[in-house]
This record gives C-alpha cells, sequence and structure tokens, in this order.
C-alpha cells in the first residue's frame, strides 16, 4: 500500500508530494512515484501531534525531529492506523458535532446551575457565622458612603421610641445583637437596612405614613431583612455570581460588562426574594408581639394610589422589588392588636427633625 | 468571482493596490525595487475549512471545565481552540499548526502574578519607609499599588500584547517550518505608549502616524523560518483620506448629537414630561430614573451607532487594505479588497454576536472572522520554500502572562 501525503523536511519551507509504506518495524515515506525512499522512520519513535479532534490532519512526526508528515486523505489515515499501532490515533473518527455539543451543553447547564445552587445555600448558611464585629465595621463603612454627607435628625425621644420598638422585634426575632435605627433628614421615601443591624429610615417616610402602626410596619420589615441576615447574604451572592461569571469570560475580554449585566439581574432577582422574606417575618415579629401588623399594608396602599404607575410591576425582572399589589395581597391583616406607638412616641417621631444639632454627621 | 471583486477595488479609487506590477512598495534603495521572479503572481487565498458544529463541541467543553474549574482551565482550553482553528486554516494547500501547551501559557500567568508580587512588595517597603513617614492623607498601601499599577498599567499591556503575538507565533508552524517574532517588546510597548499619549493629546490627529508606526514592528519584525516579512508602509500614504475621515466624523457627530437632543426634547414632550418632573427626576432618585438612563443610554448608543460606526468602518477598512497591500513575504505579495460593510461586519456585528449571546456567539464570531480572512485575502506568488530555513530560535519559553492578566486577549 502507498499512501499519499505531504512531507516537510524541517529544514526548509517546501512541500513535497510523497507516499507512505507502512512496514512492520518501520514508516517507509518515498517519493510520489514511490521509488525512491525520502525517509525510513521507526515505528517507536513515530508520534501523532494532536487529535483528529482538533488537527483535521494531524502532523506525524519523528521523535525529535523536525520533518512532518501530513496526510490530509481521511481514508488513507484509517488505513495507516489500521496497520500501524504507533499511528492508532491517526484512526481516531472525528467527533460529531451534535452530541458533543448536546453533551457539553447540558454539562455546562448543570454545573452553572449547582454553582448558582452553591451560591444560593451557600450563602445562607454562612451569612448567619460571619462575626458580627465585622458586619457592623462593614455596616458602618457602607453607611458612611451612602449617607455620611447627609442630615441625621436628632430628636431624643423619638429615636428611643424607634430604636426602643426595633430592639423589642429584634429580640421577638431571636436576633442576639442590639440594632441601631438612622433617621435621615429628607428623602426619598424609603428605609433601608446595612450590615451589623444598622437600619436607615429617611424622614419624608415617616411625614408621609399617617400613623406610628405604618412606620412599624416598614421597621418590622426592616426586621425581617435583619433576621435574615439579607445584607450579608446578599453580599456573598454578589461575590459568587461575580466568580461565577469571570469563570466563565475568563478568556474572554468585552465579556465583562455583559456579565455584569447578568450579574445585576440576578442580584435583583435575589433582592425580590429577599423582599418576600421580608415582608412575611415583618408582620409575623408584630403579630408575635402583639401589635397591629396591618401597618404596612395600608401604607403600601396609599403609596400605589398616589402613584398609580406600579413601577415595580411595570418593569418585571428589573425591579429590585416585587410589584406593590401582590406586596399588599401578603401582608394584608386585620386592624387588630395594640398599637405600636404611643400617642406621644408617635409626636416625638413625628418630630424627630425638628430639633436643633440635626446636621450633618461628622 | 472574489478575485473580480479585488481587481475593480484595484481600479478603483485607493492608491495602494492600482497597480501591482509597478512594485508599489517604495522599498529603500539598498533592496531590489521589483521582486527577484515578477512573473509568478499566481493569486490565491487561504483556505478555512472549519465547521461551526466541531468548533462549538470544543468551545462549550472549554465553558464548562471554566466553570468547574473557577477558570484556571483557561490555558489549555484557549490552546485546545487554537490548535482547532490553526490547523483548518491553509496556505497553498498547507496548513498551519499551532504547538503551544496550556502549561506554558499556565506559568506564564504565574510568572506575571510572582512579579505582580514582587511589585506589590517594592510598593510596600516604599509606603513603608517613604511614605508612612510623612503621612500623606487618603493614600494607604493599597491606593499606591493600584495607583502604581494603573500607571505601568498602559505600557505593560502593550508588552503583553507584543509578547503575546511573538509567542502565538514561535508556536506556529507553516510547512514545518516555525514562525517567529524579532524585536523588544518594551521597546514596542513604550513606543505603543508614547504614540497613544501623543495621540490623544493632538485630538487623534496623528492616527495615521501611530496606525502604521504600530503596524511595522508586528509585520516586520514577523518571519516564518528565515522569512522576513518586510513592511513599506508610510503615514503620509494615508493623511489624506483621513483628513477626510476625521472632519466627517466630526461633522456626523455634530448631526448625530442635534439628533439626540431633538429626539430627547420631542420625546420628553411627547410623554408629556414637563420642565419640573425632569427636576424631579433627578431630585427624587428612583427606580425610574435608573430606567430613564438607561433608555436615554440605549437610544443614543443605537443613534451614534449608525451614524458614526459606518464611517469609522470605512476608515478602518481602508486602513487594513493600506497595511496589507504595503506588507510583502520575499516575492509574494498580498492583497485585499475588503469595504466598509465587511469591516462593519467585522467590528460592529461580530461585538454585537458576543454581547447579545452573553459571550456563547464567540466561536461564531472566530468562525466568520476567519472565513472572511480567507475570502478576502489575497496571496499573489508562491514563496521560494527551499530558501526558507528552519529559525535558529525557539522562541519564548512561557507565554502571554502579561497580555492575560490585562485580560487584552481574543483567542
Amino acid at each position: 500500500m502507498v499512501a499519499r501525503a505531504r512531507y516537510y523536511d524541517g529544514k526548509v519551507a517546501l512541500a513535497r508530494e510523497v507516499g507512505v509504506r507502512p512496514a512492520s518495524a518501520e514508516l517507509i515515506i518515498t517519493d510520489a512515484a514511490g521509488t525512491a525512499v525520502v525517509a525510513r522512520w521507526p515505528a517507536s519513535e513515530l508520534v501523532v501531534l494532536g487529535d483528529t479532534e482538533h488537527e483535521k490532519a494531524p502532523p506525524v512526526v519523528r521523535r525529535g525531529e523536525e520533518a512532518r508528515l501530513v496526510i490530509d486523505d481521511a481514508e488513507l489515515r484509517r488505513q495507516l492506523a489500521l496497520s500501524m499501532p504507533a499511528l492508532a490515533a491517526l484512526g481516531k473518527p472525528r467527533s460529531r458535532a451534535v452530541p458533543r455539543i448536546a453533551l457539553f451543553g447540558a454539562t455546562l447547564a448543570a454545573a452553572l446551575g449547582l454553582f448558582w445552587l452553591a451560591i444560593d445555600v451557600g450563602s445562607s448558611s454562612v451569612a448567619p457565622y460571619v462575626p458580627y464585629g465585622l458586619q457592623h465595621r462593614l455596616g458602618e463603612s457602607v453607611a458612611g458612603d451612602l449617607i455620611g454627607e447627609k442630615p441625621l435628625c436628632r430628636g431624643r425621644a423619638g429615636l428611643a421610641a424607634i430604636n426602643n420598638l426595633a430592639n423589642r422585634l429584634a429580640e421577638a426575632a431571636d436576633y442576639p445583637h442590639p440594632v441601631e435605627v438612622r433617621v435621615v433628614k429628607g428623602g426619598p421615601v424609603n428605609a433601608f437596612t446595612l450590615p451589623g443591624g444598622i437600619l436607615v429610615f429617611y424622614s419624608d417616610l415617616i411625614d408621609r405614613a399617617r400613623n406610628g402602626n405604618e412606620v412599624a410596619g416598614v421597621l418590622a420589615h426592616e426586621m425581617g431583612h435583619v433576621a435574615h441576615h439579607h445584607a450579608i447574604k446578599g453580599l456573598a451572592r454578589q461575590y459568587g455570581i461575580d466568580q461565577l461569571l469571570k469563570s466563565m469570560t475568563g478568556g474572554f475580554s468585552d465579556l465583562g460588562t455583559v456579565g455584569q449585566g447578568g450579574g445585576l439581574l440576578l442580584a435583583l432577582r435575589n433582592g425580590r426574594a429577599f423582599e418576600r422574606d421580608a415582608d412575611a417575618t415583618g408582620v409575623e415579629l408584630l403579630e408575635k408581639l402583639g401589635l397591629r401588623a396591618d401597618g404596612i399594608a395600608s401604607f403600601f396602599q396609599r403609596m400605589l394610589e398616589e402613584r398609580p404607575g406600579d413601577v415595580a410591576a411595570m418593569i418585571g425582572i428589573w425591579s429590585s422589588h416585587p410589584p406593590t399589589a401582590e406586596r399588599i395581597a401578603a401582608t394584608r391583616r386585620p386592624a387588630t392588636g395594640k398599637p405600636a406607638f404611643s400617642d406621644a412616641e408617635w409626636q416625638s417621631l413625628r418630630a424627630i427633625c425638628n430639633v436643633p444639632g440635626s446636621t450633618p454627621r461628622q | 468571482m472574489q478575485h473580480k471583486t479585488f481587481c475593480r477595488a484595484a481600479r478603483g479609487s485607493d492608491p495602494f493596490v492600482t497597480d501591482l506590477s509597478a512594485a508599489p512598495w517604495g522599498q529603500p534603495t539598498d533592496q531590489p525595487a521589483v521582486a527577484p521572479t515578477p512573473t509568478d503572481l499566481t493569486p490565491s487565498r487561504p483556505v478555512y475549512d472549519g465547521r461551526l458544529g466541531e468548533l462549538y463541541g470544543i468551545y462549550l467543553r472549554h465553558l464548562t471545565l471554566m466553570v468547574l474549574t473557577l477558570g484556571w482551565s483557561r490555558f489549555w482550553g484557549r490552546t485546545r481552540l487554537r490548535r482547532y482553528l490553526w490547523n483548518h486554516v491553509s496556505i497553498l494547500g498547507d496548513r498551519f499548526e499551532y504547538r503551544g501547551r496550556g502549561i506554558e501559557l499556565f506559568l506564564g500567568f504565574v510568572l506575571v502574578l510572582v512579579v505582580l508580587a514582587l511589585w506589590a512588595g517594592l510598593m510596600w517597603l516604599l509606603w513603608e519607609f517613604v511614605f508612612h513617614e510623612h503621612t500623606l492623607p487618603g493614600l494607604g498601601f493599597l491606593n499606591l499599588f493600584y495607583l502604581s499599577i494603573a500607571f505601568i498599567g498602559l505600557p505593560l499591556a502593550f508588552v503583553g500584547q507584543y509578547a503575546g503575538l511573538r509567542y502565538k507565533l514561535s508556536r506556529t508552524r507553516w510547512r514545518g517550518i516555525r514562525c517567529g517574532m524579532a524585536g523588544s517588546a518594551w521597546r514596542y510597548g513604550l513606543l505603543a505608549t508614547a504614540l497613544n499619549i501623543a495621540n490623544a493629546l493632538t485630538g487623534q490627529f496623528l492616527t495615521p502616524l501611530v496606525s502604521v508606526n504600530l503596524a511595522r514592528p508586528r509585520i516586520a519584525n514577523a518571519f516564518v523560518g528565515t522569512q522576513r516579512i518586510d513592511f513599506a508602509g508610510h503615514a503620509g500614504d494615508i493623511y489624506g483620506r483621513y483628513i477626510g475621515y476625521y472632519f466627517l466624523n466630526i461633522g456626523a457627530w455634530v448631526v448625530a448629537m442635534a439628533a439626540a437632543v431633538t429626539i430627547a426634547i420631542a420625546g420628553g414632550k411627547g410623554l408629556g414630561f414637563s420642565g419640573e418632573d425632569f427636576e424631579k427626576l433627578f431630585t427624587d432618585f428612583s427606580l425610574r430614573t435608573v430606567l430613564l438612563i438607561v433608555i436615554a443610554f440605549f437610544v443614543v448608543y443605537t443613534l451614534f451607532g449608525v451614524m458614526i460606526l459606518p464611517l469609522r468602518c470605512w476608515w478602518q477598512a481602508y486602513l487594513l487594505r493600506y497595511l496589507v497591500a504595503r506588507s510583502r513575504a520575499g516575492n509574494v505579495l498580498f492583497a485585499t479588497a475588503v469595504g466598509t460593510r465587511q469591516m462593519w461586519g467585522f467590528m460592529v456585528l461580530n461585538y454585537l454576536i458576543v454581547v447579545l449571546t452573553l459571550g456563547l456567539g464567540w466561536p461564531w464570531v472566530m468562525h466568520r472572522t476567519l472565513r472572511l480572512i480567507s475570502g478576502e485575502l489575497w496571496i499573489y506568488g508562491a514563496p521560494e520554500g527551499a530558501a526558507i530555513a528552519q529559525p535558529p530560535d525557539r522562541g519564548p519559553r512561557f507565554g502571554e502572562g502579561l497580555l492575560d492578566m490585562f485580560d487584552v486577549t481574543g483567542f
């Protein structure tokens, strides 16, 4: 059998059409006519570079030499592979694309799913064990960035009232550390939770509330975030998602930006799940203390009436919060139970920013 | 048919493809002005016979391993992809061969990590004994470290680019002969930094100078065995077209800005937005603000994309045609008739494919690019193979560490 191939001698850039003849202990490379021997390569020194999966025609070399033999004809490669064990790699059929894509596509999806599960479960189980001191330092640093420049309200009685209720709720939630509520003068109508049990309320929210129960409803919701360690969980998940995206896009630039977009979507999805948990826990905590738990639903209801376009519902997956109507339905409770704040406490809370000294924090 | 396209372009307005026989390469006088065998100018094109499905098989396996190894398999995955791509491209019937190894890329990366660690140590010493004593407010050790990295980052990225190219070429063979790259990566890094800074300071007016002078070392230092590639480009040749592009570009920006402002005002009025609402949008920062900013960005981006990018592609296609036509490997000449539309497909469409498929379109982009090259690169003549010998050196031992660090590598 004389197989046709291309031979490069490794010394100069000349391609030579040659014949290839497998013998028992060697591969004989002849000229195209098969009359003159070009090279004799011992079978024990034959090496196939690469494989048929990646190389269209894997080069055959003699170990330690630069010369190469390239056989483009698949049928001839197969025959050579059959006749010489050292060339067996040449005969491996090219893997079919569709089954490979299906296999690796499915494995990739499963690996991503597992990774995601690990982030999800891992962040939930690790968060409570992050040392409180570290959480608090982190919270303080974020607070410095977010509200460091803004004036804080310093009404003593008001702060005492809201902090007192917050710590009662924390106790009801079996949260083992003290919590601290800070009130920032102005808007938006919002409140948020930072790591280390730091709660931030904007005074506009207190001004817009009709009664103490509404503020207590929001406070209990924020305590839900604290009890579930949402702030730390969110950070841990963010870190995990970043790692996942980095590992997927590590080889290629430009994808970082896209990855960040995807990461943001996942974070927002997380956000919505956290909000649902916090809503449910908030209402539970109020009921556990025998306090009126209808505040948050009535507050949402009024916000929805004032701004009929429910932004969260409109923008769906882009929203960090579930649709307001859904949250109202989930938190609606009868108007029973004790008021969360006494009249005096409520008055002092409303006047929390009207005392001298409400200046930017140093 | 493609060849006809080229011939049409050759009769067209590009000065550098008008007459192949008149040797427009402007060689220095001590070199022969015309290639020694001017008669053999048989045209051929590279052949790419890779299949998208096979490429995807390799790519998805790479991605899977990336996730399972937290990205550490990338050196090996990238090597596999290169092996596939190289070996499915052939010139004059001879396939390229890529013999790089994942471990080389990995070691290159580790090496850069070590160098960075040493650099961090140096910065720590500097901070501890110089800055710390005379406390500078707000300057921590990490600030100093990042500042120093930002400072040396730009030159290093260019050094990495050149070194990466050298590595890739040194692992590439054609007809069993190793390719390679001479020249100093550090010199290239300094040159590229200086030229880019100068270009930025002169309002991008030096672009032809930068393009030609950065293409020169990358082309003229490359070799296939003992065959060097000659490059005879001069910025002066392309300045005329660039000045035209420069002012057209400014005009396009002005028109695009005017259009954007008009659309914003008309759109705002159409949606019943008053000035007060607009003010409120930014004082009362809400989700709505974010959403509107995103929409605005999208509109502006699209508008500018439609107006500015085709113009840019027009210039880039011209530049590419020029650089290719001014390159020569011995008696082998090159030419391409790549036009604005193809450049748009290469620069804009490819980018969109990668972004919109969240990276999964990358093999498709690579496939498209190689098909573009194989369809549009014309090679005139054949090398005198007997005169091209194996080069004496084997190239760098490790690969691309710097390139990897600055994440500027494509594949």
